[in-house]
């Protein structure tokens, strides 16, 4: 499963809960038409003292998909759209091959990003608490398969998500942090070219 | 010789001893069997190659394959989800699968284990060869967000070898696995179809089964309607239940149409209820012809019955050899027509029985049993219309109409006059220029398809969901032999390069071999040797933080992962798709099969499998459709070979040149009908040609009742007339039939009818001067 991919769909649904309800959350998250920002990923490995971390920038694009421009450790930019995954190499962006459970995700992803919120109540139950400001979501998966793969995903914000952290079954998980997101109206000329190739 | 008191009785005894014999045969499960395949020859050489083809068949029989669809992909799982649940209830079958419930820990450990010997190709020249650029994709793939989940934790695999082994596996096929559920789902033609796969407990040639899950399926296609979805269906069952379906519709109007034909045809020309008895013959033949053939065989194929319910227009000859006499005998008395009639009839019997037995000598079980179906029905009917129908028509004074013979006369006249202005051998010779225009025309054609007639939407749907799973199997597969399992998987892999360049042309979506599960010993040695060299090249991993100790141990542990055998390799959850591949140990060493998907061109095969030792390319069809051919030539013996038979048996009564002209006629009828079939733009099958072969030994009848011609010309010409007319009315029937096969014989069976009628009046012609 593509954690991000994951990530990202848990952050729409985002757009979802209640008091401060899902529905409040959601019309909240569906206002930008473009999300920028930093990012940094942690993988901690239960082996590991010292987690695997890595940064870069990141632009979720309502209409468009996601840029995944990681900087360091080492260089590589992702791309989420509804074609699927693409990497960019010398030649420029590279499809990978649908594999499994991966291109159902990123399905699952885009009719969330269209707004059918049902397909991840469907596989998760979903929690929230706090308010407009301060909201933390929590995703519990229904499915058997799921549960041998996840624990629990938390994911927690302001006007943005900020935080995104995935429990794996076996012990190891996945944090990433986008504490400094802008929000923009349209994307940069370079941006929409990224998309659009 | 015989006493016509005691003759009825004796044959009584006899018929209550077969109808005894036939309700011992049906009181338990049904004789009656569909499977087409008992009815071709059988093929296979050898024990190993019938065990892999027995193999292939084996999920075509027993398999069905299921697209519920609907425009909301959850109402689609739901469909799917009550369906499987009914479907399981319903006790038909052993598994009925809608989702994935993979065992995530089993799957696991057999990646772990599998780190040596099932790594794929690309993935283990990398380590070998450029184990730097293999470190560096490891390093990526840490950082690599999308890169797909690992199965395995990543202290349990620093190497990420289990990424690399899930990735490399072969996925054929557009169904994706729906996480949240575990369906498999594929989108087409704007609706998200699950896929559900059913695994009977009985196959396809249980006789029942086939109806049920027919049945079953028609159920679930009208609750799958009022929910707005759709179903599609692809499974061998569901072919069998409809040649089933279509065998006893079949039966119902050939048997059907054939016998009231026949019941007309008697009370129009006798004018007598009684002389519908003379019914009695067929209804004992079709007793004799199936009891004969499930003591024989131990079952009836329900193609035997579609053809043998023919033989109702053959039995009842016997009787009206003899009941046409009423025309010229008066008054009309059973007992004494058939002591005149009976050497007529008894030779009758015989040429028809030994036209009927060269069927018998085919390699086509299915012709053996119609021979010996037909060849105890015959006797049978004949026994009848001896022993029994005289003593049942006693009494009765024949009224025949007149017409038939005024008829019948008039023809005789019509030859006459034509005769008068056109020589017999001018007339020969027209003929054998329309034989000559019509061979030069005759195409031949032979293919197993013509068996089955398919209808239109059942191949329709099957096509489907084809394309909507990417599930292509092919008739053909690759049999691998070899010493060892080094050898096998080594022979194998020579295949597959040449299958890879296949694929990279599109001419094959892709294949299914062991050798994509499992490396040979050398390639796991060649592993270990190169990963006991990767310490001088982790440093960038080591960079990172992963503890040097941790690779050391997780180094030691994967060299000493013992070389993994066929068995162990094929144990695991992963293995599932390749169990079946594998033949396991045989005195000659080892065997495997590798399928095929998406064949485009089957006869680029051939040349794959060209000078690689030890693999064998099996195309079933392909070579059916050889023996098809190669039978035509001994068909053609075989008709020969019975002629000269005939011939023989002719000597006695008729002197050789009577004996040669009887049956040279009808040999010219099938000549001519052979031709006709090149007139007619129809193609020549080996169906057509067993018909013709059968016609000529019915035929010769017709010839030795023209020949003998008691009571006159043109009551000997009626009497031929009755039994042509009689006979066409159950082949011709068969002319209707759906299925290709039994449509082409029923063809050439009607066109050899009438040229033998035509032509039989030659068969006394040099005589006529003499008597006349």
């Amino acid at each position: 499963m593509r954690r991000l991919i994951q990530t990202l769909a848990l952050m729409l649904v985002a757009l979802h809960a209640q008091a401060f309800d899902l529905h409040e959350l959601s019309t909240q998250m569906a206002k930008p038409a473009v999300v920028r920002g930093p990012f940094v990923q942690e993988k901690h490995l239960r082996a590991l003292p010292m987690p695997l971390t890595s940064q870069g920038n990141f632009v979720l694009a309502r209409d468009f998909g996601l840029l995944w421009l990681l900087k360091t450790p080492l260089q590589q930019d992702y791309r989420i759209s509804p074609k699927g995954i693409a990497r960019r190499d010398a030649l420029g962006w590279q499809m990978l091959p649908e594999r499994n459970a991966g291109s159902e995700q990123n399905r699952l992803f885009f009719a969330v990003l269209q707004g059918d919120t049902s397909a991840l109540e469907r596989d998760f139950e979903l929690q929230l608490s706090g308010d407009s400001q301060h909201w933390q979501l929590a995703l519990t998966p229904r499915s058997l398969l799921l549960k041998q793969i996840f624990t629990q995903i938390r994911i927690s914000g302001g006007p943005y998500v900020e935080r995104i952290e995935l429990s794996e079954t076996q012990g190891d998980s996945t944090v990433l942090r986008m504490p400094q997101s802008t929000s923009a109206m349209t994307l940069t000329d370079a941006e929409r070219k990224d998309f659009v190739q | 010789m015989f006493n016509e008191r005691q003759l009825p009785r004796l044959f009584l005894l006899v018929l209550l001893a077969v109808v005894a014999l036939a309700a011992w045969q049906w009181h338990g499960p049904s004789p009656l069997s569909a499977n087409l395949m008992e009815l071709v020859p059988g093929g296979a050489p050898d024990a190993l190659e019938q065990q892999a083809e027995q193999r292939m068949q084996e999920p075509l029989n027993r398999e069905l394959l299921v697209l519920v669809g609907h425009e909301d992909k959850q109402q689609a799982i739901v469909l799917a989800q009550s369906l499987a649940s009914k479907w399981q209830a319903s006790g038909l079958f052993e598994k009925v699968q809608w989702n994935l419930q993979a065992d995530l820990p089993a799957l696991r450990e057999q990646l772990l284990q599998g780190r040596l010997s099932m790594l794929g190709n690309a993935d283990r020249e990398q380590l070998v060869s450029h184990p730097d650029d293999f470190i560096q994709q490891r390093l990526r793939s840490l950082f690599d967000p999308f890169a797909g989940f690992s199965l395995v934790a990543s202290q349990d695999d620093w190497l990420g070898l289990t990424a690399r082994i899930q990735n490399s596996q072969p996925h054929h096929g557009s169904v994706q696995l729906d996480i949240g559920s575990g369906a498999l789902l594929a989108e087409a033609d704007g609706k998200h179809w699950v896929l559900l796969r059913a695994r009977t407990l009985g196959d396809a040639f249980d006789m029942t089964l086939p109806l049920k899950v027919d049945d079953l399926l028609s159920a679930a296609r009208t609750q799958a309607a009022t929910a707005n979805g759709q179903l599609l269906a692809a499974s061998g069952l569901l072919y069998a239940a409809n040649g089933q379906r279509q065998a006893s519709r079949e039966i119902a109007w050939v048997g059907g149409g054939a016998t009231v034909g026949i019941l007309l045809l008697l009370l129009l020309a006798f004018r007598r209820w009684r002389v519908l008895l003379a019914f009695v013959p067929v209804l004992v033949g079709m007793l004799f012809g199936t009891t004969a053939c499930i003591a024989l065989f131990g079952h009836l194929h329900v193609m035997t019955l579609v053809l043998g319910s023919s033989l109702i227009g053959v039995a009842v000859d016997y009787p009206l050899h003899y009941l046409s006499k009423a025309w010229s005998l008066r008054p009309w008395r059973s007992w004494p027509a058939l002591r005149i009639t009976l050497p007529g009839l008894s030779l009758s019997l015989a040429t028809s029985c030994i036209g009927y037995l060269a069927l018998a000598a085919t390699p086509f079980p299915a012709l053996t049993q119609i021979a010996v179906f037909s060849a105890a029905g015959l006797v049978g009917a004949y026994l009848t219309a001896v022993c029994l129908l005289p003593a049942l028509l006693k009494g009765v004074d024949l009224q025949p109409a007149r017409w038939p013979l005024a008829l019948a006369q008039r023809l005789v006249n019509l030859r006459q006059t034509l005769l008068a202005r056109v020589a017999s051998p001018w007339l020969l010779g027209l003929l054998l220029a329309f034989c000559a225009g019509g061979l030069w025309q005759l195409t031949v054609k032979n293919d197993i398809r013509q068996w089955v007639g398919a209808p239109p939407r059942l191949l329709e749907e099957a096509q489907a969901v084809a394309r909507i799973t990417g599930y292509q199997p092919t008739s053909q597969f690759f049999l691998v032999q070899g010493a060892d399992a080094q050898q096998l998987l080594a022979r194998e892999e020579a295949l597959d390069a040449r299958l890879d360049a296949l694929v990279s042309m599109n001419k094959l979506q892709g294949y299914l071999g062991l050798s994509q599960l499992l490396n040979t010993p050398a390639e796991q040695q060649q592993l270990r040797d190169a990963l006991g060299r990767l310490p001088e090249h982790w440093q960038p991993l080591l960079a990172l933080g992963v503890p040097q100790a941790a690779l050391r141990a997780e180094l030691d542990h994967l060299q000493a992962l013992p070389d993994q055998s066929i068995d162990q390799a094929l144990e695991g959850p992963i293995s599932e798709p390749w169990r079946p591949l594998w033949l396991g140990a045989n005195p000659h060493g080892v065997a495997a099969m590798v399928s095929l998907q998406g064949l485009t061109n089957s006869t680029l095969l051939q040349v794959v499998a060209q000078d690689l030792p030890g693999v064998k390319l099996v195309d079933r069809l392909g070579a059916l459709n050889q023996v098809f051919a190669a039978t035509q030539v001994s068909a053609a013996e075989l008709k020969l070979l019975s002629c000269v038979l005939i011939v023989l048996l002719l000597v006695l009564p008729f002197g050789l040149r009577g004996a040669l002209r009887i049956v040279a006629l009808p040999l010219l009828a099938a000549l001519c009908s052979l031709a006709s079939l090149g007139w007619l733009g129809q193609p020549l099958t080996l169906f057509s040609l067993f018909g013709l072969l059968l016609v000529t030994a019915i035929s010769v009848d017709y010839a030795i009742l023209m020949r003998e011609r008691i009571g006159g010309t043109a009551v000997s010409l009626l009497g031929t007339l009755l039994a042509a007319a009689t006979t066409w009315l159950s082949f011709g029937l068969l002319a209707v039939s759906s299925t290709p096969a039994v449509s082409n014989f029923g063809l050439s069976v009607s066109l050899g009818l009438g040229f033998s009628f035509l032509l039989a009046p030659w068969a006394g012609s040099h005589v006529k001067e003499a008597q006349a």
